[in-house]
């Protein structure tokens, strides 16, 4: 017979900030970062930053693939175009890092629309091949226009100044990094629940469904890239203030797998999720400090294990976790 | 252009352009059959060039005697991934099955660089030598070694699939998947024995590379432009994908020669996505790409 | 003038005929019938209504506007609905969210007002979400608003899937055998419901349906098609009395039983 659940998911989606659950588990978790750079050393500050740039960029790329079902092999790429415009609009334009941040965000995310326009028609594996080669050519015109981006020799970006203020401490930027983190997962989890939100989910399962109640597929298609893409270039320009440095390896297929692992792990199509990956995945590399050259092998292992045994991820078993009615499962036979 | 210069050209491109073919050849063979597309691939010519160094130093086999043990042992990891790997998931959403063989190559790259690190290692081949004047052309024998190797193996292939019944019978489930069963085709052991070959023919090209470029664990590189060949070719054509290798690794020489680096070295990921958008049957293929 | 218009309508599938030549006017406000044996082309006339298979001949003029070569979400918003015979639901939502998806056209708030959740945004999410609710009441459904629909019997999910094309608010909607998988009783309640939604909601219904009982009871007029073509028209008196009807049903049968 029909199990009933799932309560708490509806109420996730229509009634999020009324839930004062969700809002206080939210908010204790904003009020301790915030308290981070009180009690860290600037590397553990740096980590922290790292997970959650990867938060935004996982957010959007959920959003692309949990929900609208469509494949990205070049979420890195998009990251790439964020960092390099923020990077050089600072540095050659001289323009503020409060302009040069929401622009190359929206470079990327033109560009994810670029590409989404003519990929629309396009799904599954093809998609995965377009998004391939695109990642190839970005790839190669950052690597062979080193007038411009400083080609595979990088780019050096300076702790900028915003609105006359210097953010040369670490607990400066780290505050501006974790400002636009919370508003991009607020952004990204009321897109979620949206009527938008429901159109990426429809189209993901059922196209033809999607089109008898209206719901043009291409347009939502393009709107699924550019939102993505506008996060990761949201993330790579703030990449460029945090690491101080950018160059074409980081922003290579492994990192884009590396995207796509955050979503996997963590569990396709909920924002829960998204965070639960990133943080976990950046961590990662931390718990592994004694075996360096492990952790590539290591996150292989982790996401073919996931889509092997764990196809919900984190956030799957968080929820099984969750229902499980504890007096009745036996720990001790 | 002198044309000489022009046959030299034609010439590199045609040796780079079997490379290119062989791994085209080895990621369409298991996508016909089983409709997976193996986006490791490209690691297994990084396996086969790793086995190779390691029973051509380690054991200090011969090379005749290496060769067709690498391709065996490759050929056996490729039975080990359809089991383990790809046959759970068959059934999955696509992104599943995309994801899963990437993070297959992952891990070989990574073990293979724990084992290996970064170096650049070397592999002697009885073949390598002082290239031979053909008129105003000089033949490098190492390219010339690799032109015979995919020459053999398509007609190898060609014999297999026309007059063997396995051939036979591969070719019956890529036709048709449910009729082939209906048949009396084992095939779960098609699947097999696909992945197992494409598995082999990706380590011949590592093993046949590996004297020219050295041996690192970024030779998985190429699966890109194995990729590009076998869209070129259709992707569900073993001709096209042999014919889109050549093809690319011709235009590859002639745009590098003409345009510079840079153009070279783009060139075929515009093209891809050219043909993904506006011809997506390739440039010879007519059949529809449809998942089993 | 008529508010659906097929004027000599030819649809193929690989070079053999589903539908040809067909002719066929439904009147605003009327509840038609469709019926033929298996395979008679009443599927692949649906779907080309919606836009899913193009004809290769003919016109279909929807409230006097040709929408032969739209694209099925176009046609949609010009206020044609449609349920599936299969049930096309989305599995993996809530059954209340399906009937929300339905309702996704007549929300006008934009992406910035759905990234920001803006006011605006948030009344039309709560006005969204009582009228996916009272379509669930109409429909009984709303005791099963939080379960995944594939859990549940056929017949339910034919009714949720009814509710989601109802939350479209069509004039038109074609419904697809809308009461396979229930039970006699079921199928009556459902009928009920559904005359009563188009009559209360001005809707015209064209319905796909092999249980004559049922069809006697909810059609205004009956159309019969066989081999993709229309062999009787009228009342559903008339129909049942109807000697090509019978023969083309009687073949059926005496098929099935060779």
């Amino acid at each position: 017979m029909a199990s009933r659940v799932d309560i708490a998911a509806i109420h996730r989606r229509l009634a999020f900030p009324a839930i004062p659950k969700h809002l206080a588990l939210s908010a204790a978790l904003i009020a301790v970062l915030t308290l981070v750079p009180l009690a860290a050393g600037s590397y553990h500050i740096y980590l922290i930053e790292l997970a959650l740039l990867n938060v935004i960029v996982a957010i959007g790329l959920n959003l692309l693939t949990g929900n609208c079902g469509q494949i990205s092999l070049c979420h890195a790429s998009f990251m790439a175009i964020g960092a390099y415009t923020t990077a050089l609009l600072m540095t050659r334009a001289g323009l503020s890092y409060l302009v040069a941040l929401p622009v190359g965000a929206a470079a990327a995310a033109l560009l994810g629309a670029g590409l989404g326009f003519p990929a629309r028609r396009l799904s599954g594996l093809y998609l995965a091949l377009v998004t391939l080669g695109f990642l190839e050519i970005v790839q190669i015109a950052i690597e062979e226009s080193p007038d411009l981006t400083g080609g595979i020799r990088g780019l050096s970006v300076p702790r900028p100044h915003i609105l006359g203020f210097h953010l040369k401490s670490d607990a400066s930027v780290y505050y501006l990094v974790l400002a636009i983190t919370v508003a991009a997962v607020t952004v990204g989890a009321n897109l979620q629940r949206s009527r938008f939100g429901r159109a990426f989910d429809a189209i993901r399962q059922s196209s033809f469904a999607a089109q008898s109640l209206g719901i043009p597929p291409g347009q939502i298609k393009l709107l699924a890239f550019s939102v993505a893409a506008g996060f990761a270039g949201l993330a790579g320009g703030l990449f460029t203030i945090v690491v101080g440095f950018i160059d074409p390896t980081e922003f290579g297929i492994s990192a884009s797998l590396r995207h796509i692992t955050f979503i996997v792990v963590g569990g396709l199509g909920s924002v829960v999720g998204s965070i639960l990956g990133a943080v976990a995945l950046t961590a990662l590399p931390e718990l592994l400090r004694g075996a360096k050259e492990y952790s590539d092998l290591v996150y292989g292992a982790i996401l073919l294990g996931t889509l092997l045994f764990m196809p919900r991820g984190l956030k799957g078993l968080w929820d099984t976790l969750a229902k499980l009615d504890w007096r009745r499962v036996k720990i001790w036979p | 252009m002198s044309w000489q210069i022009a046959l030299q050209l034609a010439f590199s491109g045609l040796s780079v352009g079997s490379i290119y073919a062989l791994v085209a050849l080895a990621l369409v063979i298991p996508f016909k059959a089983s409709g997976v597309l193996n986006f490791a691939q490209g690691e297994m010519a990084t396996l086969g060039a790793y086995i190779g160094l390691a029973l051509a130093t380690n054991f200090g086999l011969p090379f005749l005697v290496m060769v067709p043990l690498t391709l065996l042992v490759a050929a056996g990891f490729g039975v080990l991934m359809e089991r383990l790997v790809v046959r759970p998931i068959i059934a999955a959403p696509e992104f599943t099955v995309v994801i899963a063989t990437f993070a297959v190559g992952v891990i070989i790259k990574s073990a293979v660089r724990v084992q290996w690190q970064d170096n650049l290692f070397t592999l002697d081949a009885p073949y390598v030598g002082a290239p031979i004047a053909l008129g105003p052309v000089r033949l490098n024998p190492a390219y010339l070694v690799i032109i015979a190797a995919t020459l053999s193996v398509v007609g190898l292939l060609t014999l297999f699939f026309a007059n063997t019944k396995f051939g036979k019978a591969m070719r019956a489930v890529a036709i048709d998947q449910n009729a082939a069963r209906l048949m009396g085709i084992g095939v779960g052991s098609v699947f097999m024995s696909a992945w197992a070959l494409a598995a082999a023919i990706g380590a011949l090209a590592g093993l046949l590379l590996a004297p020219i470029i050295g041996i690192t664990p970024e030779i998985g590189h190429l699966i890109l432009k194995g990729l590009v060949a076998a869209v070129i070719g259709g992707f569900t054509s073993l001709g096209g994908a042999v014919a889109g290798g050549l093809l690319l690794g011709l235009l590859e020489t002639y745009a590098g020669a003409f345009f510079g680096a840079t153009f070279k070295n783009i060139v075929p990921f515009c093209i891809l996505i050219a043909i993904l958008l506006y011809k997506p049957h390739g440039l010879f293929g007519t059949a529809a790409v449809k998942r089993v | 003038m008529s508010l659906l218009e097929l004027v000599g309508v030819s649809v193929s599938f690989g070079g053999v005929a589903a539908v040809s030549e067909l002719s066929l006017d439904i009147e605003a406000g009327e509840i038609r019938g469709l019926i033929g044996p298996n395979g008679a082309g009443k599927t692949s006339l649906i779907n080309a209504i919606t836009g899913v298979v193009r004809p290769i001949a003919g016109r279909i003029l929807f409230a006097g506007r040709d929408i032969t070569n739209l694209e099925p979400d176009a046609i949609c918003r010009l206020g044609i609905g449609r349920t599936f015979q299969h049930v096309e639901l989305f599995r993996e939502e809530t059954v209340l969210e399906n009937v929300l998806t339905g309702l996704y056209r007549h929300q006008a708030y934009g992406t910035i007002g759905a990234a920001l959740r803006l006011p605006s945004a948030r009344r039309e999410e709560a006005a969204a979400r009582d009228e996916a609710l009272t379509l669930l009441d109409a429909l009984s459904l709303r005791e099963l608003e939080g379960e995944l629909p594939g859990e549940l019997p056929f017949g339910i999910q034919k009714r949720i899937d009814m509710a989601r094309a109802l939350a479209v608010r069509p004039r038109l909607l074609l419904l697809d055998e809308p009461v396979s998988g229930m039970s006699e009783a079921e199928a009556d309640a459902t009928v009920a419901t559904a005359r009563a939604v188009a009559e209360e909601r001005g809707i015209t219904l064209l319905v796909v349906e092999h249980n004559m009982r049922v069809m006697m009871r909810l059609a205004d007029r009956i159309t019969a098609m066989h081999q993709g073509r229309v062999i009787a028209d009228g009342t559903p008196g008339q129909i049942r009395l109807d000697k090509a009807v019978i023969d083309a049903y009687l073949g059926e049968e005496a098929d099935a039983h060779a």
